[in-house]
């Protein structure tokens, strides 16, 4: 038999520590991860509780903190593209977009209609798989340990798809700065239009399943209340703020590329709670099938690359510009500043999920802790964006 | 936007072009206005995005992204603090996400927040908080001028140099009074 | 008593070689069907479909490291899991198998498996306690407190039902009731059915009912701290009381071992195992609930309906008593 040391007992690390400093006596302070089933990723939420109750939570970061705006002052903007794959693994062309559209509208470049148009239709693939992962995640937090299995199979279609122009199943760099790396092909398109049918075959089954399950909605019904105030204060964005009843989507907001000419709802409810972010995600998932459906239409033929596109080694010229894209987690912003150098002068990423989760030490005041863990997964976190 | 900010110390109020730049609005405030200043727009149901610092060769530009839910047209705010001694008020107290944002800029580049709640590192570890790596070599610092888009000025305190010195400083004041109440 | 002490022993041994069986068996079960729950073929590479699988599982556990977190009690952490098992093997010596086939035959055999298994729960306990893990202490709190509720409407249900047999032997019970589908005690008792499937899966932390293990929540709550044969132990307890459960609903609503055409023991297998496979499916199906909700369903709901339903039964059986004695 081998003793090892807890280290929990003995002593707390410096959050730990700053965070007992203001304990209440006799109650309990446990830490939610870094290394749990469900939290996304590499979060750790520091809690006291009363029994079950939880009294104070605070979210700790920087376990995934690899300094991506460091990055893009030492790398040419060609070169940061793929940085913004690994960013938001979920969304990775919603990020994709937000940088090169950001660098676009400084250098005033005009990106070809086809090209515009192919952004969309891989970018909302992208969307929905980020929502099927979501999904099956959130319900296995919750217990159910088989719709994950079902999600991912939709996904693989997906991932499957978006192989194909662009080399990657998970963490792309497709995008470039005036328009995106390589057409799709017949192929893929054939199976776009092969995909959506299956995909839009699949949603009743969950909804009777899955979403109008009993259980389920005695889980996530009134767990989780967020007012649109709070949305404001915190800046919360995407399905967060449009679960709270406020109908903001950079899509219609601020429009860009090709948005106008599409049409699609932009679902919201009044029910603020995780219930009503749960059923925003799902009706986006039609929603987004809808606009692909539009895209292949409209789509017209040309180039997908700008002619006399950057070269890898091309300064960004002086100015500075805010782009934001609606992601599936909210909206995306990125922020860049240059000086006409070799590198962009300073970037700041904007990331949905960081707002999104600033609100959770007040939203999960007083619940208990299973219910922390089904707020934790209706705000759809992926830490790799939190942290950068 | 010079409505919601009336009677308030501005340095520098400027229209900007928004297809090129992705903000309808740059605003130059003194630290002691920033705090007036968040409250208006909080009452006008802005939101914020984020914070965020730019090192230049004057001081630190601390910029506040303002965004609205139904009324779209970015704000930018902007705060200079002193290399030596970046100290800017919190508005962690109006804004409750300001938080993690202002221990992010605290975390890169060193800005204090003054009045924060919980004003410890956010993404860096403890033990190497005082890195900031978003420092810039002061050989390397460019001006501000050289850096952020100038707009359409419709406001700029005379004693306010940092943007183009060649600003109208008369400015095209569009009714309010314009005159400083610190 | 030389001939009854000898049939305990064999039902002893028997019971001990088939608790092991019973757990390999189980363990393929569980994942096969969550494989086909869950749209892939589950296990099938060692040996044919994957029947060989649980001897792998069995073997890895264990050759896995035993160890144990410094501050925990020695005593008590491994005492835990052989208290979780021990106490199964004499549930099963009251079940009978078929016509005159048990261990042991007792009068009040239904209320020697409802004492040996509130044990389960301590062991829980103890497990949970010992670990000096503070996700372990909420597990053991949480199981002890369902454990606690889910034993009342459990004993009414039954209870219902040797009312109407007027023994709590299980023999006499099983004799009570017919060869066919119409003659079993489900026809009289519906609604204890219902109530004491729920309450089993309750008293046995199975799914939708498992927070003592969440995983999701507790990082496997009160067994933790708990590897290789440990865990293992927990594990194959939770099966054999599994077993035992279903068991004692064939017993006591499904008419036992009785049956057409099949020998007596046969069809109790088989109507034990179609409970088993109910239980296994709902694991799989449905998410978790949450824990006041848990104990909201039983005293708000199963407690006044399965006093209710005593009350009722109560009254025909003495009905029917004073109209066959006029």
């Amino acid at each position: 038999m081998t003793l090892y040391a807890d280290t929990q007992q003995v002593a707390g690390d410096f959050y730990t520590n700053n965070f007992a400093k203001t304990a209440r006596e006799g109650s309990l302070i446990l830490n939610l991860g870094p290394q749990h089933p469900s939290t996304h990723g590499v979060l750790r939420v520091i809690v006291e509780m009363d029994g079950e109750y939880i009294l104070r939570a605070e979210p700790v970061l920087g376990y995934l903190h690899r300094m991506h705006e460091k990055m893009a002052e030492v790398k040419t903007a060609a070169q940061f593209i793929p940085n913004m794959g690994r960013v938001d693994y979920g969304h990775a062309l919603g990020w994709n977009w937000a940088f090169v559209g950001a660098v676009e509208k400084m250098a005033g470049i005009e990106v070809p209609e086809r090209a515009e148009y192919v952004r969309v239709i891989t970018s909302e693939l992208n969307r929905i798989a980020s929502h099927l992962l979501w999904w099956g995640a959130y319900l296995l937090d919750l217990g159910a340990f088989t719709p994950i299995m079902y999600a991912f199979d939709d996904r693989e279609k997906i991932l499957d798809i978006l192989q194909m122009p662009t080399g990657s199943r998970l963490t792309y760099s497709y995008f470039r700065i005036g328009g995106v790396a390589q057409d799709l092909s017949e192929d893929c398109i054939k199976s776009i239009r092969d995909f959506i049918p299956w995909m839009r075959s699949r949603l009743p089954m969950y909804k009777d399943l899955v979403s109008d399950n009993i259980i389920l909605r005695k889980r996530i019904e009134g767990i989780g209340v967020i007012e649109p105030a709070q949305c404001r204060a915190y800046g919360a964005t995407g399905p967060v703020c449009r679960g709270s009843g406020i109908g903001y989507d950079v899509r219609r907001a601020t429009p860009y590329s090709v948005f106008p000419k599409l049409d699609f709802e932009v679902p919201t409810s009044d029910l603020k709670d995780a219930r009503g972010r749960y059923d925003v995600r799902m009706i986006e998932i039609e929603q987004s099938m809808r606009i692909i459906e539009q895209c292949l239409e409209q789509m017209p033929e040309g180039d997908v690359l700008v002619k006399g596109a950057p070269k890898p080694s091309w300064k960004v010229p002086k100015g500075e510009a805010y782009f934001a894209v609606e992601g599936a987690r909210g909206k995306i912003g990125v922020y860049v500043v240059s000086d006409g150098g070799k590198n962009i002068y300073r970037t700041k990423l904007r990331a949905p999920g960081f707002c999104n989760l600033s609100l959770f030490a007040e939203v999960s005041q007083g619940t208990i802790l299973a219910d922390a863990v089904a707020i934790l997964g209706s705000l759809d976190l992926i830490i790799p964006e939190i942290d950068r | 936007m010079d409505a919601l900010f009336q009677g308030l110390a501005l340095d520098y109020l400027a229209r900007c072009d928004e297809a090129k730049t992705g903000k309808a609005w740059q605003v130059f405030l003194p630290a002691s206005t920033l705090v007036k200043a968040a409250e208006r727009l909080l009452a006008a149901d802005y939101h914020i995005e984020d914070i965020l610092a730019v090192d230049c060769a004057e001081g630190f530009v601390v910029t506040y992204h303002f965004d609205h839910f139904d009324k779209p047209g970015r704000v930018a705010i902007r705060v200079l603090a002193p290399h030596e001694a970046p100290v800017v008020p919190s508005i962690a107290g109006l804004f409750g996400g300001a938080e993690w944002h202002e221990r992010e800029t605290r975390d890169f580049h060193g800005v204090v927040f003054e009045g924060n709640p919980n004003f410890i590192p956010l993404l860096i570890d403890p033990d190497m908080a005082d890195c900031f790596p978003l420092r810039k070599d002061p050989k390397s610092r460019v001006k501000t001028r050289d850096l952020l888009e100038a707009g359409e000025v419709v406001y700029c305190n005379p004693t306010f140099t940092l943007m183009a010195p060649d600003a109208p400083a008369e400015g095209h004041v569009s009714g309010g009074a314009k005159t400083a109440t610190a | 008593m030389p001939a009854e002490l000898i049939r305990i022993l064999i039902g002893l041994v028997a019971v001990a070689l088939s608790v092991g069986l019973i757990g390999l068996v189980m363990v393929w079960v569980e994942r096969k069907v969550a494989g086909h729950v869950q749209r892939r073929p589950g296990p099938y590479e060692v040996g044919p479909y994957g029947l060989l699988q649980p001897l792998a599982d069995a073997l890895k556990l264990v050759g896995k490291q035993l160890f144990m977190p410094d501050n925990a009690d020695p005593i008590l952490f491994w005492l835990a899991p052989v208290l979780s098992f021990l106490p199964v093997l004499l549930l099963f010596l009251p079940l009978p198998l078929g016509d005159e086939l048990f261990a042991l035959d007792i009068n009040l055999g239904l209320l020697l498996i409802l004492a040996f298994s509130g044990l389960a729960v301590l062991s829980l306990l103890l497990g949970g306690w010992a670990s000096n893990n503070k996700y372990g202490l909420l597990g053991a709190a949480r199981a002890v407190a369902q454990s606690v509720a889910y034993e009342i409407p459990l004993l009414l249900s039954v209870l219902a039902v040797c009312f109407v047999a007027g023994s709590l032997n299980l023999a006499t019970v099983v004799k009570e009731q017919g060869t066919w589908p119409w003659n079993w005690n489900i026809m009289t008792q519906p609604l204890a059915f219902l109530i004491y499937i729920v309450s089993a899966l309750g008293e046995t932390n199975r799914a939708p009912f498992d927070l003592p293990e969440a995983e999701s929540e507790l990082t496997a709550g009160f067994h933790t701290e708990y590897s290789g044969m440990g865990f293992g132990l927990f594990f194959l307890a939770e099966y054999a009381n599994m077993v035992v459960v279903c068991s004692v609903a064939t017993v006591l609503f499904l008419g036992g071992w009785h049956g057409p055409v099949l020998p007596g023991p046969v069809w109790f297998v088989l109507k034990v195992s179609l409970l088993m496979l109910l239980l296994v499916f709902f694991r799989w199906t449905y998410p978790r609930v949450r824990f006041d909700q848990l104990l909201n369903i039983n005293w708000k709901w199963l407690m006044p309906l399965a006093v209710a339903n005593l009350m009722l039964t109560a009254f025909f059986v003495k009905l029917a008593q004073y109209t066959v004695v006029k």
